[in-house]
Formats: structure tokens, sequence, C-alpha cells
């Protein structure tokens, strides 16, 4: 059913080039989670609220639950694996390991790229600013207390 | 690694890169995947399903339905046998499980789901508890079995021909003359409503069957309970059902007891093959949420402010499955006592089926709806007789070695202490940021925990010095792993870079009760201190008649031991004795209500406690309520680790904020109304308090190595009434209904003007 009408991507992933096909309909967390082994994304609410799939698209934090695969066609994506260079935890995941901002992990990863997006865009964010970016990644376990304490030592 | 570049936790580094495996990620061999068709219907018979479309369709491998359950046993349950495995014949609420399609992928399984067609045939409904104890109430069972000690001790006590499937009672002293002769008493009524764990990583599961019986991959947190409700269905050997808990994504009881894997084993056994079920995080809110409650209470109080006497009664509505909601409804009594001296004490507590979501454990099983009515009542009480609400709590305040009830264990911490630290501490954040509108509510929560002292470890001490804790706690994001480490280093004195924590795996873990109840973390360690008792004792015996050593002058350090001031290798231990230079000790640590002489058979093991204190403001045009700060003090006895023990106190306490501000799963003509994640608001980072300290004592006391006791529960109960304390007290409005909405709020402002 795909090969009828498959659509050829070009874009480039964690910082390297990548050309596939992909069903016209098919979403970018399937994509990422089933045809790359990208499992670091996570799949949770499949409504666009919870922020738990957050990819960064052009470093702009973007739910791939309800985005197309196609639409990442001559983009740039970073996933959760590819924010540690060759080991080295990136600033915001040492914040968020050093900060203790985490318990089951399962919202890690989207809460770790939002931030990453926010620190690009603000890298001097107001409280409010924070709370504002990061009110669309919900974390059941922390509180937050331990997230916005890691977020403002990054400040 | 050296102990500067480790992290916190053995399981951060994982889960900040991506790298941590949830159920969702893994990938069985030759693994298909299930789809769930649910109910539309709150009570209905199924007088047809036709699958013969949905079974042509493309990558369609096979369909089940409660018409395959041929040659297992079909009904299970953990506190009353009530449970069809899928629906047979009859649906009781709205998203029973009815039809599961398999196929090759999760895609074409969800749209096959389209083409099975169901057809009911509608019974009447009932949504409400206070309905379903109507004797005009439609039955929502025709009979069900009480199964005594399955789970956790005891047995329900169901009323044949009615929908209650739990009543309790318990009294002391003479209530009713403490009553009539009191100067004031107080009756009230609160309600509580359903509420949804709204775990992250919605509920998933792997089964497989093979020559060496039943593999499940699952998200349960009480993985030998799973373990044996399954070797019930499938009339298996308890040792060939193997439960592999990965990391959890998050449970607070929403996983807990049984859920998914008795459905997703049913449709692996029946189409042959390994089967992922992977709910969406909607039909996760149609599998377990909180037991709603309207609890009365009636205080009989001196002029002077001394509480006489109180009668608690509760009514919860436990959906249409009972699964531990028996407990539930037994502790919901037990928590609305509260930190005080109460001579006269009434408790009685029904818990109904109802056409509704199962209810279920929940981070403090009854916890949150005893604590809300019966803090809220407290500050009643205070306002009536012109008494600070604080002064009040101290003046009936328990003692530590005080008792809560005759028969429990007294309780083992000073909740004045706790109090008196949280007005402190509210005292420095208001300094910190005046505000001169704040408004200040205080409330206190106490909980017995049901610990089920049965549990085990298994230490496994490497020749170089390297160990492994093999337990059934499951990681749900709790931290166990980190605490196994610690506790196992410390026991035996080695370096925490040398211990590793392993999966949670019934084939290999000894047995344990389960991962809940605050109970993990005390129960490890106290295994882990025999453990490791264990391994020491075999260190001496084997450096006795290998080495010629006294083991009374042995002394464990980094890498080996020391004796007469000589140092050891473990590698030197070990390798004359087994003639290589490899192999291993392993030290069993195994606790059940007579080890420690009998000392943890006691109940509780621990008292569970908090104490709340919030600053909130209103805007009376709107009634929303923000709440600017709160401080949250326990006292822990001792933390293993103290950054995660913060972080299960801060989680708790926010998780009941939402329960005091948005959270309700919401019915209305037998549907929920609101059950899915747009719908429903859980908290976000905008809502947490500006101003948030939590406060922990280490104390000692508790029955854990180092005086520690269980946590992570006991921050949710007080922040409710805390708030509805708040808007009493500045605003002149008591709201005795859960959750405190804006509409709630602003209504309840409007008759106050009326009035």
């Amino acid at each position: 059913m795909a090969d009828l009408a498959s659509l050829d991507i070009s874009f480039t992933l964690n910082g390297a080039p990548q050309t596939h096909s992909v069903a016209p309909f098919a979403l970018l967390i399937d994509f990422l989670r089933d045809d790359l082994a990208l499992k670091g994304t996570k799949r949770s609410c499949d409504v666009q609220v919870c922020g738990a799939c957050t990819v960064l698209v052009d470093g702009l934090p973007v739910s791939s639950c309800t985005s197309l695969a196609a639409d990442i066609d001559g983009k740039s994506v970073v996933t959760i694996e590819g924010l540690a260079e060759h080991g080295k935890l990136s600033p915001v995941q040492q914040a968020f390991v050093d900060h203790a901002a985490m318990q089951c992990g399962f919202c890690t990863p989207g809460m770790v790229l939002a931030t990453t997006a926010l620190l690009e865009r603000h890298p001097h964010p107001t409280e409010q600013e924070i709370r504002h970016y990061l009110r669309g990644n919900i974390c059941r376990c922390t509180g937050y207390i331990k997230i916005l304490e890691a977020v403002k030592s990054l400040v | 690694m050296s102990a500067a570049e480790r992290p916190d936790r053995v399981d951060f580094l994982d889960k900040v890169t991506g790298r941590a495996a949830f159920i969702s990620d893994l990938d069985v061999p030759g693994m298909v995947h299930g789809k769930v068709l649910r109910s539309t219907m709150p009570h209905a018979r199924i007088t047809g399903i036709d699958i013969d479309a949905a079974l042509s369709m493309p990558g369609v491998i096979g369909i089940v339905t409660g018409s395959d359950l041929g040659g297992i046993d079909p009904i299970w349950g953990v506190s009353l046998k009530d449970r069809p495995l899928i629906a047979i014949d009859r649906v009781r609420y709205v998203g029973e499980p009815v039809a599961v399609v398999v196929a090759e992928t999760e895609a074409l399984a969800e749209e096959a789901l389209d083409a099975v067609m169901v057809d009911y045939d509608p019974l009447p409904y009932v949504t409400e508890a206070a309905e379903a104890l109507a004797p005009n109430a439609p039955l929502i069972h025709d009979g069900v079995q009480p199964l005594k000690d399955f789970y956790f001790k005891g047995e329900a006590k169901p009323v044949a021909g009615t929908n209650i499937f739990q009543t309790y009672a318990y009294e002391t002293g003479d209530v009713d003359a403490a009553f009539a002769s009191a100067d004031r008493v107080f009756e009230d009524s609160f309600d509580f409503p359903m509420v949804y764990h709204y775990a992250m990583e919605p509920h998933c599961g792997i089964a497989s069957f093979g020559d060496d019986g039943l593999t499940v991959w699952s998200c349960g947190q009480a993985p030998t309970a799973v373990q044996k409700v399954l070797s019930r269905i499938f009339d298996l050997p308890i040792a060939r059902v193997r439960v592999i808990t990965p990391l959890i994504g998050g449970g607070f009881g929403g996983k807990a007891s049984v859920k998914i894997d008795p459905l997703v084993a049913t449709v692996a056994w029946k189409i042959g093959r390994p089967v992922r079920i992977c709910f969406s995080a909607s039909e996760s809110m149609l599998t377990a949420r909180r037991l709603s409650a309207t609890v009365n209470l009636k205080t009989a109080v001196s002029a002077d402010g001394m509480l006489q006497a109180k009668s608690v009664e509760v009514l919860m509505n436990g959906g249409a499955y009972a699964d531990t909601g028996p407990a539930v409804a037994i502790k919901a009594a037990i928590r609305a006592i509260g930190p005080y001296k109460i001579p006269n004490l009434r408790l009685r507590s029904t818990a109904v089926y109802t056409n509704t979501v199962p209810g279920a454990a929940f981070r403090s099983i009854g916890g949150p709806q005893g604590v809300w009515a019966t803090e809220s009542q407290m500050d009643i009480i205070a306002d009536a007789l012109g008494i600070d609400p604080v002064e009040l709590r101290y003046r009936n305040m328990l003692k530590r070695g005080e008792h809560v009830r005759p028969d429990l264990t007294p309780i083992d911490v000073d909740m004045a202490e706790a109090m008196g630290l949280a007005s402190q501490a509210m005292s420095r954040l208001d300094a910190q940021e005046p505000h001169r509108r704040i408004v200040h509510g205080t409330a206190l929560g106490i909980a017995d925990p049901a610990n089920s002292p049965v549990a085990g470890v298994l230490l496994r001490l490497k020749i170089d010095g390297s160990i492994a804790v093999i337990s059934s706690s499951i990681e749900v994001g709790q931290g166990i792993r980190e605490v196994l480490c610690r506790v196992a280093a410390e026991q035996l004195g080695q370096p925490v870079a040398a211990v590793s924590a392993l999966t949670p795996d019934t084939a290999i873990a000894p047995f344990d009760w389960g991962t809940g109840a605050s109970r993990s973390s005390l129960m490890m360690a106290l295994a882990i201190e025999d453990a490791a008792a264990d391994i020491k004792a075999q260190i001496g015996d084997i450096a006795a008649s290998t080495l010629g050593l006294d083991p009374a002058r042995i002394e464990l350090v980094a890498g080996g031991f020391t004796a007469d001031d000589k140092r050891y290798s473990f590698a030197d231990l070990l390798h004359p004795y087994f003639g290589i230079d490899s192999g291993e000790l392993i030290g069993i640590g195994r606790i059940s209500p007579r080890s420690r002489g009998g000392a943890l058979a006691k109940a509780p093991l621990f008292w569970e406690t908090a104490a709340g204190r919030c600053g909130i403001t209103l805007d009376e045009d709107t009634g929303e309520i923000a709440v600017k700060r709160y401080v949250s003090v326990a006292d822990i006895g001792r933390a293993i680790n103290r950054t995660g023990a913060e972080g299960q106190d801060e989680g708790a306490a926010i998780m009941g904020l939402g329960h005091a501000l948005f959270e309700e799963l919401i019915y209305a003509d037998g549907q929920p109304v609101n059950g899915t994640m747009i719908d429903y608001h859980v908290p976000t980072i905008d809502d947490v308090p500006a101003q948030f300290e939590t406060v922990l004592i280490e104390n000692g006391g508790g029955p854990g190595p180092g005086g520690m006791r269980g946590m992570g529960e006991g921050a949710i109960l007080p922040i409710a009434p805390a708030i509805a304390n708040a808007l009493a007290t500045g605003f002149g409005i008591r709201v005795k209904q859960l959750p405190l909405t804006p509409e709630r709020v602003w209504r309840a402002l409007q008759d106050k003007k009326d009035r």
C-alpha cells in the first residue's frame, strides 16, 4: 500500500543527511520509532497535549504524534538520541541529571528537547517564559519543581 | 566512573538520553499487535459480535472475543472473583474490552476495529454510588466470590443481592453517649470525585507462550500478583509464568495489583503468537481510576475544642469491577481519623459496584478522600468555636507513641513538630515575597500503609567486587533501583558504583508482595540487611576454612575486607575457595511477618504522615484560585536518597494540587464525558506554586535501617483541604466538594452574597 503512493523525503536527522520513502499518511512519531528505531521519542496522549513525543524540527518543538513524516522533507530533525555528542551530555541533559529533574523518565525526552528549544530562542528566559514554554510538556512524577530548578540553572 | 561523575540515580543516564526502554519500546521476535474494541454501552447484553468483515481485512491475524475462552478460567480478580478476561455476553461499563483484533501492525489492527460489529441489548445502568444502593437499582453482578488472603490479607464482605462489594465497620468507646452529652456536634458531608492516575506511559503489555510456559512483559506494579492471577487463569504452575518488568513510565496505583496482563495473555494464548497490546492514553483512562467518595462526618466537640467522638461514614463508588476497592474502602475510613486523640470512634464504609470505570488503588489508597473530609471539618469546627485552626489541631494532636486507634500501632512521628515546621517555612516564604492578599490554610494527613511484610532479595557478590541486586521491586519512577544500590552498598561496605539493580524478573527474583503502599524502599532495605548478613557470614566461614582467619576480626572494606590489619580482595578469598579465579557469593534476604521477632507484623509498620500549608489568592470575579506558595512537611525517618525523597514529596503534592483544583472524571448518561487527554486537565508547569518548599524531617524512628520509613504518598493528602481551608478563612466560603473549580468557587461566592 505504501509503495503505491510513497513519498521520497530528504532531511537531516541528528546532524546526518537522510533520504527515505514514507507513506503520505505516516506520522512522524511512527516513522521515527518504527522505521528508524529511534525509540526515545515517546507516545502518550496522541493528541498533542502532553509533549512526550516532542522532537525539534528546524529547532522548534513539534509534537511528532500529530505531524506527518512527509512534512520533514528539507528540514532538520533532532530527537533525544541526537543531543549527546560522543557520550557527552548536552548542557540541558546534564542539568536534568544534576537536578534530579526526572523520575519515571517517560516525559524526559520531550521535556529535555522543549527546554533545548526554549534556551535556543531565549537564552535568558524569565520564570514566566519558562513556564509558558514548557506548559505543553506534562510530567506526572516530579511536580515540575526540580525541572524548574534544572532549567533555571542554565539561565 | 568515579563517584564524582556518578549521577544521582542509576537510571538517569538512560532516561535523559532516550536509551531507557519501556515496554512499548520492546520487540519480541514474531510479535503481532492487538487493539481493543471497547463497549460503548454502560450496561448491556451482547447479542452478537460480527467479526467476519474484520477478519478479511489486510494484515488481520485473528480476533478474540468472550466466546473464545473455553479451556481457561475466564473470571478473575484480586479481591473478588468478578471480572471476565474480556466481556462475556454482557458489558458493565463504557470502555470494557469486548473484542481484540490482532494484526501484523498496530495500524492494521486499528483499521479493522471499525469493521467489528457488536449488537447490544441495553440494560438499566447506574453510575452514582447512592443510586447503586437503592433497592430498585440494577444489579451489576449476579454474585461474586471473595478471594481470601489472595492479594491483601483478609477478605471483602459483599452483600448478596445488592451492588455492595465491601462493608466495613469499626467502633471503639461509647460513641452515642459522647454525641448525646457533647457541647457541640458537627455534621458535614464531603464529596471527592473520580480522578485518573494519568501516568505518562499508557498501559502496555507483551505476552508469549512457549515450551517454558507463559512469559509476560508487564507494566504491573505487583509482578507476583500478575504471575499468580495468570497461573490461575491458564492453570499453569506459578513457576512456569514468568513476568518481566522493564522500566515503567509512571503508575501511581494505576498499574498496581493486576490490570491488563490477563487480557494480553489471553489474546496471545488464543492467537498462538507473541502479542503486544499498547493502550492509547484515552484507553488507559478507561482502565482504572480513584474511587470517588462521599464522606459523612459527625464529630462531637467540647466548648474548648476537644474532640470527643467521631463517626465516619464513607460511601465509595467502585466501578464495574472491585479490583482493590475493598481495601480502599477500609483505608478511606481509617485515614479520615486524623492525627487526633478521639476517645470514641465509629467507622463505617461501604463500596458499591456501578457502571463506570473500575475503581482501583491510587497513591495513598482512600487517603485523599478521608483526609479531604476530616481536615475540612477541623477548620469548620475551629471557625464555629472561634479557635485558630492550627491551635485546634495542637489541642487535639496525638503525641508520638499515642494511639490513633487502640488496635493500631501508635503514631511514630511528632505531628506537632511537622505542623510547626510548615508554619515556620510558610512564614519564611511570606517574608521573601510579601503579598498582602495571600490567605493561608493548613491541613494534616496520616495514613497507615498496607505494608504486607512479605519480600525477598538476592545479592550476588562477584569475585571482582561488583554486586547485583535482584528483586521484584519495579522501577516506576520512584527511584527504587538507586535505593537498592545504595542500601546494598551501605550494608556490604562497598562503593555504590560497584552495585547494579537488575530488571525485575519473576524467574529469578524472590517473591515480593509488590511495589506500592510506600513499602518497597523499606521492605527491600530490610531484606538487603538480611541478605548482606548472609553474605558476611559466608565470607567469614570461607575466610576461616580457606584462609584460616578469625571471622570475628573480618571487616568489609571497598573491594574486599581486612583481617588483622591485612587487606584481602574478594578474589583473595574466592579464588582459593573455588580453585579457579571465578565465582560469586549469593546472599538471600527474606522478609515475612515472622522476621525481626515478629516486629514487622504489626500494623501499620509505620505511619506515613504529612503537614501542608498553602498561601492562595482568589480572583473573586472568576472564582479562580491561585496557589502562590505551598509547604509540604513529612517525617520520613531517614532518607536513603535525599534528592529522590524530595522529588517524591514534590510530585505527590502537585498531584494532589490537581485533585484539589481541576481533576474529575465526569459521567453523563452512562458515558464518561471528559475521558480524553484533551478534556481531562492535570497540573502543568504553569500550575506550580511560585514558591514551593519541601521539608523532610529525618528523626529516625522508622522500622528500616537507620530508622527509615516509607514515603512518597503522604504529600498528596493535605493539599486539597489546606486550599479549601484557606478559601474559607479568607473569603468565607466553605466548599465541600472537589475539585475547587472556578465555577464551583464562584457559585459559592454568589451564594454567600445572596445570603
